[in-house]
């Protein structure tokens, strides 16, 4: 156990990639609680194809350091157009928001396809190098984890009344665009900081995993909160965990990011399954009392 | 300059003036005239589609008044929302949200509350003692959406009891709702009246209306009649807002068939 657990994370890169992770579980986890009372899923998957193509030009422009300025470029972008399309009432029409992100992220890939090293560098813009993550990053992360998890705390009443009832809140005078702002730049802000690790593609994942585990458990904002943030650093450690046993003592390379995010996914259906069994076991004893 | 807490200027909750009201370009109700006044209750009444909802937002100040004009507490409705408190019909909100009944009523103190902080012990009380005049101060602790349809309509009418309104305005509040509820909501209802507060109300109950109301105030795309209740649910009146709709009379009572 001790050999699988704790020992990987004395190498320098693993406790980087752990320390990493744990900060995304934070920041995750937080505004997964949101996207699941807003019902942001689309906002979100909208948010991983459109991050992509900045991030791919700010690579080709600036190196590695141009890499986060892009994807602050490109969610700020995609933030105020969301916030935008999603204000009228007109534009019911998927089709375009869907024509949109297609186009966005073809834009990325052609961008990255005109270099050599195509392959590579896309595999790592997709999906994210977490085991080459630097000090300098986790910073990045640590900063953006702060200024959101700070602005959402001091706004978590407005959130709340606008995600439960739009109608009451903008009667008591809530601009409403305003606080969907704000929440779509929380969400792109975590695609931003866990682009370079986890990769654009799995981030959603960690937008919508970690509070649907917390809400199979839980009927409060709090308890779904703390729950997400859990599940969300136990997947994060144990799926480093696993995929270094698997490669040092197996020699079978599992990518960190996808392994962490099937430890967050097959812990989720673990807790959709106990519930359904506690709930099998209620109603068996319930009608055992009644017989 | 004179004191204004000394005598204070008797004020209108709710002045409408040849008001027409549109989303777009078409106006969606024209021609409504018409005033509440402190501790009154008025009846909004129409078919569906009649443009009921369209004048409550309008006194929220969220549908734009393209012509004459609506006054709430002497200011414009924009100016007055901090005095007016809104309760939607509880069906449109979505019953899974994860929220307890005592954190909807506290909603109520958001504004008064402010920007960044949270509410106190005060704020809490307030709402709690809303929660009791809908009658649901034992389902405090229980998850909004376990509630009945008639308990969530009287949730929210706590939430908006806790805001404290001079003016209070309800979309469709009776829709639904079983008669345990009904007497709840209208005897909270009529505790608001007695502390002053202006109620306006839509409705397509003709008989809640006459029991409640002290107005009524007739709509379909414009307005065929505003005044005492009595005087203004007349079989010629009614006919002529309903139009091709079927008026049913028994006795005193006034039926509308709905095709």
């Amino acid at each position: 156990m001790h050999a699988t657990l704790v020992e990987p994370f004395a190498v320098p890169f693993m406790a980087r990639a752990l320390t990493e992770l744990l900060l995304l579980a934070g920041l995750a986890g937080v505004v997964s609680t949101h996207v699941l009372t807003r019902r942001l899923g689309f906002v979100a998957d909208a948010m991983t194809h459109t991050v992509f193509p900045g991030i791919v030009l700010g690579f080709l422009t600036a190196g590695v350091d141009g890499v986060l300025p892009g994807a602050l470029a490109a969610a700020a972008v995609t933030a105020v157009l969301l916030t935008l399309l999603t204000r009228s009432r007109r534009v019911t029409d998927d089709t375009a928001l869907a024509v949109l992100l297609a186009a966005m992220f073809a834009v990325g890939v052609v961008l990255v396809s005109r270099r050599a090293s195509y392959t590579a560098d896309l595999t790592s813009f997709l999906f994210g190098r977490l085991l080459t993550v630097t000090t300098g990053q986790i910073a990045q992360t640590a900063v953006v984890a702060g200024l959101v998890l700070i602005t959402l705390a001091l706004l978590h009443k407005e959130l709340l009344l606008r995600a439960f009832d739009p109608q009451a809140a903008a009667a008591m005078g809530y601009r409403i665009w305003l606080l969907d702002l704000v929440l779509n730049l929380a969400v792109a802000l975590v695609v931003v900081a866990a682009a370079q690790s986890v990769g654009t593609i799995l981030v959603i994942a960690l937008l919508v995993v970690p509070a649907a585990t917390g809400r199979l458990i839980s009927d409060r904002i709090a308890p779904i909160t703390l729950a997400g943030v859990a599940v969300a650093a136990l997947s994060g450690y144990l799926g480093l965990a696993i995929s270094y046993r698997a490669s040092v003592s197996h020699g079978l390379r599992l990518a960190g990011g996808a392994t962490v995010v099937l430890t967050l996914v097959a812990v989720y259906l673990l807790t959709l399954l106990a519930g359904g069994l506690a709930r099998a076991v209620q109603s068996r004893r319930t009608s055992d009392a009644v017989a | 300059m004179a004191d204004p807490a000394a005598t204070p200027p008797v004020v209108e909750a709710l002045h409408i003036d040849h008001a027409a009201i549109a989303y777009d370009a078409e106006p969606v109700l024209t021609g409504v005239t018409g005033r509440v006044h402190a501790g009154e209750v008025v009846a909004l009444i129409g078919p569906n589609g009649a443009g009921k909802s369209t004048l409550i937002k309008a006194v929220l100040g969220l549908v734009p008044v393209v012509g004459g004009t609506v006054t709430v507490l002497g200011r414009t409705p924009a100016a007055a929302r901090r005095d007016v408190a809104y309760v939607p019909q509880a069906d449109i909100l979505d019953p899974q949200f994860p929220v307890s009944v005592a954190q909807v009523v506290l909603m109520g103190r958001y504004r008064e509350v402010g920007w960044l902080r949270r509410p106190g012990r005060d704020d809490r009380r307030i709402a709690a003692e809303a929660l009791a005049q809908v009658g649901l101060a034992e389902r405090a602790r229980a998850t909004f959406g376990t509630l009945s349809g008639g308990q969530r309509q009287r949730v929210l009418l706590a939430r908006a009891i806790a805001q404290r309104p001079r003016l209070l305005l309800l979309d469709e509040p009776f829709n639904g709702v079983d008669l345990v509820s009904q007497d709840a909501l209208l005897g909270a209802l009529r505790g608001l009246k007695r502390q002053g507060t202006a109620v306006l109300i839509s409705t397509h109950d003709l008989a809640l209306a006459q029991h409640v109301s002290d107005h009524a105030c007739l709509l379909n795309r414009r307005m065929f009649g505003f005044g005492p209740t009595g005087a203004t649910l007349t079989p010629d009146l009614l006919r002529a807002t309903y139009g091709n709709q079927a008026l049913e009379l028994h006795g005193d009572q006034i039926v509308v068939a709905h095709h």
